[in-house]
């Protein structure tokens, strides 16, 4: 999971000291958690040149709502569900206007050509698929299946029942294998 | 990266793979010190919302509910003022926590006091000895009704 008990202990500590008034703890926060956010949300569509942008949006958002933080969930979780809302106030505006080649990032010279259009065309089907899905969906399964969250710490974090989030990990799952099919 | 494939189709766990290779790609070119730099700037400009102070302890929210408390406190005073009047029922002015602890000394004495009461609100209903053995059944109900 990468995200060791510690770490949340001490993400409680940096919280505890922001809200006393230390603004370094803000940016203590934001340094530990830039990357698995901005990763979270490029893996849910967000176009490479707003990335940056909407994770520093996402941060912002969640240090104003920082007061409401409760800790059922741990702050990574509590800051992906954030992202996750940011994600979706920007999705339509950049969806008109996604691209759909297979960029240089991920062409390989080697191999067979068929194969990577094969593997191009099913890469470009799930990125659809996961934009397809209900927010709720989507959101359990990018925790899930790319964070490696345990279904309690995503039910925690998005405010619905470990059951619930098993339920929209399964339709998910069943969604995006008829899409990329 | 250390995603859970747990029940994903092969199909699947590989193009989600493939999902994970690029966003880690577009993701490295994040800078978390700008970002960090960003953020904290703009928490400086447009102000942290540092108090977890919830709504309902908002002073604004506080001073309506305590206005809501006044109007409905007043609107209860003046109805019981007009509508019960002079003519309200006497109250039963003892609270008996454990009627059975009561020695029958002291069983009479409550049911004479609920005979006045009775008495002040609906005529008499203890005969003037006040003998629990000279009351009728029904009169017996409607002293333990009464208390």
């Amino acid at each position: 999971m990468g995200y060791p008990a510690l770490a949340a202990e001490a993400d409680g500590e940096l919280i505890a000291r922001y809200l006393a008034g230390d603004e370094t703890a803000a940016g203590e926060l934001v340094r530990r958690h830039t990357a698995a956010l901005a990763r979270y949300m490029a893996a849910q569509g967000a176009p490479p040149e707003e990335l940056e942008d909407l994770t520093q949006e996402a941060f912002f958002k969640a240090f104003r709502a920082l007061g409401s933080f409760r800790g059922g969930a741990s702050f990574r979780t509590w800051l992906l569900a954030i992202g996750g809302n940011v994600l979706r106030d920007g999705r339509r505006r950049w969806r008109r206007r996604q691209v759909v080649e297979l960029t240089p990032e991920i062409r390989d010279p080697s191999g067979d050509p068929a194969e990577h259009a094969e593997a191009g065309w099913t890469l470009r089907r799930l990125e659809e698929g996961i934009g397809k899905l209900a927010r709720l969906q989507r959101e359990v399964f990018m925790m899930r299946a790319q964070q490696g969250l345990e279904y309690a710490e995503i039910a925690a974090g998005l405010g619905i029942s470990e059951g619930a989030a098993r339920v929209h990990y399964h339709h998910a799952v069943k969604r995006l294998m008829a899409w990329i099919q | 990266m250390d995603p859970v494939n747990d029940g994903l189709p092969e199909r699947l766990a590989a193009a989600m793979r493939e999902l994970e290779t690029r966003a880690l790609q577009r993701s490295a070119r994040v800078s978390a010190e700008r970002v960090a730099a960003r953020v904290e700037d703009r928490l400086r400009r447009e102000g942290a919302v540092r108090s977890p102070r919830v709504w309902w302890l908002r002073p604004a929210t506080l001073r309506v509910a305590a206005a809501v408390v006044l109007v409905v406190a007043a609107g209860w005073t003046v109805r019981l003022t007009h509508v019960a009047g002079p003519q309200a029922a006497v109250r039963l002015p003892v609270v008996i926590p454990a009627i059975d602890s009561l020695t029958t000394g002291q069983l009479e004495s409550v049911l004479e006091a609920a005979g006045e009461v009775r008495a002040a609100n609906f005529g008499p209903v203890l005969p003037s000895n006040g003998s629990l053995d000279s009351l009728s059944e029904q009169q017996l109900q409607m002293v333990l009704a009464s208390l």
